[in-house]
């Protein structure tokens, strides 16, 4: 397969011609559109007054909840999320009001002049808080093996603890938007920047009362999704759907990058709590785990993405005995939603940490205690729910990096660093990461596609897939330009629309290529299928002495020839040609399911996962003690994606997957104020990671040769698990503060290691 | 009367006159004018306050010798009469058209080639830094690059396929079509400039003023007090975007040449307040290293381009960064009125948070540094969530003189920790007389921590504040 092609929009990108929603422009009675969002966190809506805004200049229209014509809702999968709140809000940044206006000066002066009552209420802010009134937004998960008691009564050891990993804001370069456009009679289309344009036309013709055949949604692509616009999208969809179903006109919403901070969910932040017993190797006897997510204050995919935090509460090691439990709890704060890991970072997190503990307890190199508890081949080698680890590459990875990173010798260089240096510590981690591959809710793991040949033998095709940057549109046009065998310049991937493709599943849980390539495949098995047919019609008119089978057509470099007289070959375009006048359909859906897989919520048990992804980091810190200042010096990845479909985007996706996490576990910190305000709700406060923030030295290797059974072209999905890859940076941070008690006294650590963390931490080290 | 803005804009000069162009008003950000057309769309918001970079434009404008010098800045920021009499080159204006496809500018080309793209919504901004990088340097180093980038946030790719687009994209020495047509830009920007007269543009309820002499601006200053004084505009143009606040009158003073001239006397070096950071950062360069070392943290490659020494001073905050080294060097302002100047010590200059000693009639002129002998240390520190493109938590900017192995004379001034820049008196007290030894600094870092009750916020808690402040004294005292 040509695997070497560029991003089939990169040359629109570099020159500014692509479009995203904000740049469209549908005719002059175009109106803009702004949520007027709730400004306490839990309060009573006394009562609103809107008649003085409604006079402002340009303004045409002001909407409550009693102007929504079909249900006030847009939870996805359970409905207890309000599209614009009735008497009640529960969230600062929650939508209560949307006004419709010429100019965004006009809307800024509506705004100002509708009047909300408000009645404050007692609101819970806090995991604990939630914890301690019992605050349950739905019945706990469990996942068991073995008898964790008894095991770890019998353990030699036991480390107890809690820790509490960080929310992460999405921030995709483009915000939330949306665009409505009202049609004849009920009909709309909507330009959505979402990741699951089914969900939107699910949400829209929900909250405007109408059927989905009359809603039709189109992503041609986003500025950044991240899981940011798997459910977030489809409100501001919703908003400036009934907004243009109100005023007749075009209506675009997009929202200012300080609204979109406040009123969006975010990564959950998780607060757990474990107990590990382990021998003096170091091996593992019995693991229990609490997880606990701040669900935020409805529902959203925080179950999903709490079952994934518990799928992967293991991460690459193999837990005899073990009880997780996964709790997600209800706060006065956005609902949060899912983000790149999706509940497997918080999940891994407790896991490593309660190893690296385990390792500083023993006195050990913690790679070492890794390398003991790794998921093994033939023993040893099921997963809590009773999954077997399958192609298990953990020890391969293991020793290549060991040696490629030099990861011992560079500890014995950084000890002596460390005696040689008071102020500047240095510290170096490894970490694995295992990943599940499939939607945990199995029915998802569906995708449709349909390929169009038109009689000039170009081709398009779509697919249920959406695009926001991860090259899913060009590998979809890489597998066709293969399986067709015409260049990929005769084929493009059109914009994800619901007209074509039904019924889709998000584009989320790095499915995209898996699930849609298959799908794509299946529709271009069912053309060739039948232009191979004409084939062997035309080769026996053409070549009557040569006897042509139908499974002996080849479709290579823009022809067709038989495999057995490969001299006996039509041009690709000629054949589509003469298929057409043969009354041959060259239009054809496609479809795919991923087979065999199960997961029984209930027992905690079953094989959610088709296949697992593994990946490997070593990453070298330095800090400054007195500033708290960290400085990530080296970082060594090896990543499998299986036979790659395209080395250049894979590499794109692990760098980027693996920075976004960097961010993550460092300098990204959402705080709030005591009534739930968020503090740090623009980039002047909220700190993604900068160019000068990655690795100085940065080394990024797919590993080879290892084609993965049973998927599209043998590849692996790339999405996700990169972002896990960025705990070596974390573990290297700790073991850099460790250094500061001369590894005597264990660092207390929270996730992300600010600069405060790092500071306050060695300072307390400092005195001890 | 001069009251049409005029810049240059895909190979022609625009005019904007906008008593006639009702949508649009003086304080219209350059992107929003962009964006208005459906031909400029390439430009991007991601922010609205200069710290994501998607909107990232390049700003030709001449030099003294009459030569282009190429720019990016932050588009957000950047007011339409910012841009009068120079050319503002868009994403747009990279590739150009060729026989059957568009032929893309090098930088283009290379960031298709390394997909430097994923999403493509930082692109453009991304494309045009890399552009100034091209027009500015050859072979650029890793810091240069990085540098050049800093100002722009990508969420996707990691950076590191950008980083490797730049290092194969400068290799020429900035030759490009643009190259080819400076002549006829050069032209038309001299066209521009032949009218001195200061730019009066009023709409129903905004007035804004751009003098090209300092006469004129005091002139204009005396007559207008109630107007607020604007350079490159980075602090209050964040006024307008993000917090809705409209201006009434504007004095913009980024014309005034007299203010951007830059002369080394015997015993200091003087700086005009209208010099951007950028320039300043390169002269201070080999004399004044701790000047250097604090404008290199500095904003952005975008906002240093724009912003003024001036404008840091001038605008008090506490978390300035340049002001505790104003203090520490014992910096002098030089400030104008028609009735004439006046020198004040930088400490007296600054009366309390954002308040200053400045007359309704007067500007800044000069920013005077004095230089100091071998005998004097001066160290800057900046304490930041994130080491690039952020505001200050702490910083601090010491002095020291030493007299055989005991401290003469001693200067600790901390941002971030008071609503102004404060010295840390009590500690200079303490340290005065002694001996410069670990031993005394640690008992003087025990005073840092009692002479100030810093605020918690969005970017830190007290403690960590109280700490940190603390601690620099250690760095400075190691760091010597």
């Amino acid at each position: 397969m040509n695997n070497i092609i560029h991003h089939d929009s990169a040359t629109k990108h570099v020159t500014g011609e692509s479009v995203y929603i904000n740049d469209m422009l549908v005719n002059n009675n175009m109106l803009l559109g702004k949520v007027v969002f709730s400004k306490h966190a839990h309060a009573k809506i006394k009562k609103i007054d809107f008649s003085e805004a409604l006079k402002t200049k340009g303004v045409h229209a002001i909407l409550t909840s009693v102007d929504i014509p079909g249900k006030n809702q847009m939870g996805p999968i359970v409905h207890d999320e309000f599209c614009l709140a009735t008497d009640e809000v529960t969230f600062i940044g929650q939508a209560v009001a949307l006004i419709a206006a010429e100019s965004k000066e006009a809307l800024l002066i509506a705004e100002q002049l509708i009047k909300i009552d408000y009645e404050p209420l007692e609101a819970i802010l806090d995991i604990e808080t939630a914890i301690a009134k019992n605050n349950l937004i739905a019945p706990p998960r469990k996942i068991e093996r073995g008898d964790p008691e008894t095991a770890m009564n019998k353990a030699p050891h036991i480390i107890k603890g809690e820790l509490k990993t960080g929310g992460q804001e999405h921030w995709y370069l483009e915000t939330q938007t949306a665009l409505a456009v009202p049609r004849e009679g009920k009909d709309i289309i909507i330009y959505a920047s979402s990741q699951n344009p089914s969900e939107t036309q699910a949400i829209v013709s929900e909250v405007l009362g109408v059927a989905k055949n009359e809603v039709e949604v189109e992503v041609k692509r986003m500025g950044g999704g991240f899981g940011g616009k798997e459910t977030q999208g489809n409100h501001v969809a919703a908003w400036a759907a009934l907004l243009a179903n109100f005023t007749r006109c075009p209506v675009k919403i997009h929202l200012f990058r300080d609204d979109d901070q406040i009123m969006t969910g975010k990564r959950h932040r998780y607060f757990s709590k474990y107990e590990i017993g382990f021998d003096d190797n170091g091996k593992i006897l019995a693991y229990k785990v609490e997880l606990n997510a701040d669900a935020g204050s409805s529902t959203d995919l925080s179950m999903s993405i709490l079952e994934r935090a518990t799928l992967h509460a293991d991460n690459a090691y193999f837990l005899p005995n073990v009880r997780i439990i996964g709790k997600a709890w209800k706060t006065n704060l956005p609902s949060n939603t899912a983000y790149r890991g999706f509940g497997g970072p918080q999940g891994i997190a407790v896991i490593e940490n309660a190893i690296d503990r385990i390792a500083i307890f023993l006195k050990k190199d913690p790679a070492e205690i890794r390398y003991t508890n790794f998921y093994q081949h033939e023993k040893n080698n099921t997963t809590p729910y009773g999954e077997t680890v399958e192609n298990n590459r953990l020890f391969l990875m293991y020793d290549k990096i060991i040696e490629s990173s030099e990861y011992f010798k560079r500890r014995k260089e950084i000890e002596k660093f460390n005696d040689e240096n008071e102020f500047y510590k240095k510290g170096i981690a490894l970490t694995p990461v295992k990943f599940g591959i499939s939607f945990t809710t199995s029915f998802l793991n569906q995708a449709g596609a349909l390929v169009n040949i038109y009689n000039d033998g170009t081709v398009l095709v779509n697919h249920g897939g959406t695009e926001m940057g991860q090259g899913l549109h060009t590998k979809m046009l890489q597998i066709a330009s293969a399986e067709l065998g015409i260049s990929p310049d005769k084929i493009k991937v059109n914009a994800t629309n619901t007209s074509k493709v039904p019924n889709t599943s998000p584009t989320a849980a790095s499915s995209g290529s898996d699930i849609n390539g298959m799908a794509v495949k299946n529709a271009i098995d069912i053309l060739k299928s039948r232009i191979s047919e004409v084939a062997v019609a035309e080769f026996e008119k053409l070549y009557p002495s040569d006897k042509t089978l139908k499974e002996n057509i080849v479709f290579e470099n823009d022809f067709i020839f038989d495999k057995q007289n490969p001299s006996n070959k039509i041009s690709f375009e000629d054949i589509v040609k003469i298929a057409h006048f043969k009354q041959v359909s060259l239009s054809s859906t496609g479809f795919y399911k991923t087979p065999g897989i199960y997961f029984d919520r209930e027992k905690g048990v079953g094989v959610p996962f088709f296949y697992f992804s593994f990946g490997m980091s070593v990453s070298e810190v330095m800090i400054d003690t007195l500033t708290g200042r960290h400085t990530l010096l080296r970082t060594d990845i090896i990543q499998d994606v299986g036979d790659s479909l395209n080395e250049d985007i894979d590499r794109g996706q692990i760098e980027g997957g693996f920075i976004q996490g960097v961010g993550w576990v460092t300098t990204e910190e959402l705080k709030w104020d005591k009534k739930g305000n968020l503090l740090t709700h623009s980039p002047d406060t909220y700190k993604i990671p900068t160019v000068n923030d990655i690795p100085k030295d940065f080394r990024v290797e797919l590993l080879k040769n290892v084609p993965n059974p049973g998927t599209i072209r043998k590849s692996k999905a790339v999405g996700e698990p990169p972002f896990m890859l960025a705990f070596s940076v974390w573990f290297a941070i700790k073991d850099a503060i460790s250094a500061v008690g001369n590894h005597k006294i264990e660092p207390e650590f929270s996730l992300p290691a600010t600069y405060e963390v790092i500071l306050l931490c060695s300072e307390k080290l400092k005195k001890k | 009367m001069n009251n049409i803005v005029r810049f240059v804009l895909d190979n022609k000069i625009v005019e904007i006159d906008f008593f006639k162009k009702q949508e649009l008003k003086p304080t219209t950000t350059v992107l929003n004018y962009l964006r208005s057309y459906p031909e400029h769309k390439g430009v991007k918001e991601g922010c609205a306050e200069g710290d994501c970079g998607a909107c990232t434009i390049v700003v030709a404008e001449l030099d003294k010798n009459e030569k282009l010098v190429y720019k990016t800045l932050d588009s957000c920021l950047v007011f339409l009469p910012m841009i009068h009499g120079k050319q503002l080159i868009t994403v747009e204006n990279l590739a150009i058209e060729g026989t059957k496809e568009k032929i893309l500018h090098p930088v283009q080309q290379l960031m298709v080639e390394t997909n430097g793209s994923q999403c493509g919504y930082c692109t453009p901004g991304i494309i045009m830094s890399l552009f100034g990088l091209y027009k500015n340097h050859n072979n650029p180093s890793r810091e240069i690059i990085e540098d050049a980038l800093t100002g722009n946030l990508c969420r996707c790719t990691g950076y590191q396929s950008i980083i490797e687009a730049a290092q194969k994209a400068c290799t020429v020495k900035g030759k490009d079509h643009f190259s080819e047509k400076e002549k006829d830009v050069v032209k038309m920007l001299k066209n521009i400039a032949e009218n001195k007269e200061s730019l009066v543009l009023s709409t129903e309820n905004q007035k804004y003023f751009k003098p090209f002499s300092l006469e004129e601006a005091l002139i204009i200053r005396l007559e207008n007090p109630d107007a607020i004084i604007i350079n490159g505009s980075t602090d209050v143009a964040l006024r307008q975007t993000k917090k809705n606040e409209h201006f009434a009158k504007i004095l913009d003073i980024s014309g005034v040449e007299e203010l951007k001239t830059f002369y080394e006397d015997k015993d200091c070096y003087v700086f005009g307040s209208g010099i951007s950071i950028e320039q300043v950062k390169n002269f201070s360069k080999e004399t004044l290293p701790a000047l250097y070392k604090m404008l290199s943290v500095f904003g952005s490659l975008q906002i240093r381009n724009i912003a003024t020494i001036g404008g840091n001073a001038g605008s008090a905050s506490p978390i300035g960064d340049t002001l505790p080294l104003l203090f520490a060097y014992g910096a002098k302002l030089k400030l104008t009125s028609g009735a004439g100047d006046r020198v004040i010590e930088i400490e007296d200059f600054i009366k309390g948070y954002r308040q200053t000693d400045l007359g309704n009639d007067e500007l800044i002129k000069e920013i005077i540094i004095p230089k100091t002998d071998n005998s004097t240390k001066i160290n800057s520190f900046k304490i930041s969530k994130r080491k690039d493109l952020d505001i200050s938590t702490v910083s601090g900017a010491f002095k020291l003189k030493l007299e055989q192995e005991n401290v003469s004379e001693i200067i600790l001034a901390y941002g971030g920790m008071a609503a102004t820049t404060k010295r840390a008196v009590n500690t200079e007290k303490f340290l005065t007389g002694k001996k410069w030894s670990k031993k005394n600094v640690e008992e003087a870092m025990n005073i840092v921590a009692e002479e100030f009750t810093p605020l918690s916020d969005a970017r830190s808690e007290a403690e960590f504040r109280t700490i940190a402040a603390k601690n620099l004294l250690m760095k400075f005292y190691i760091e010597n």
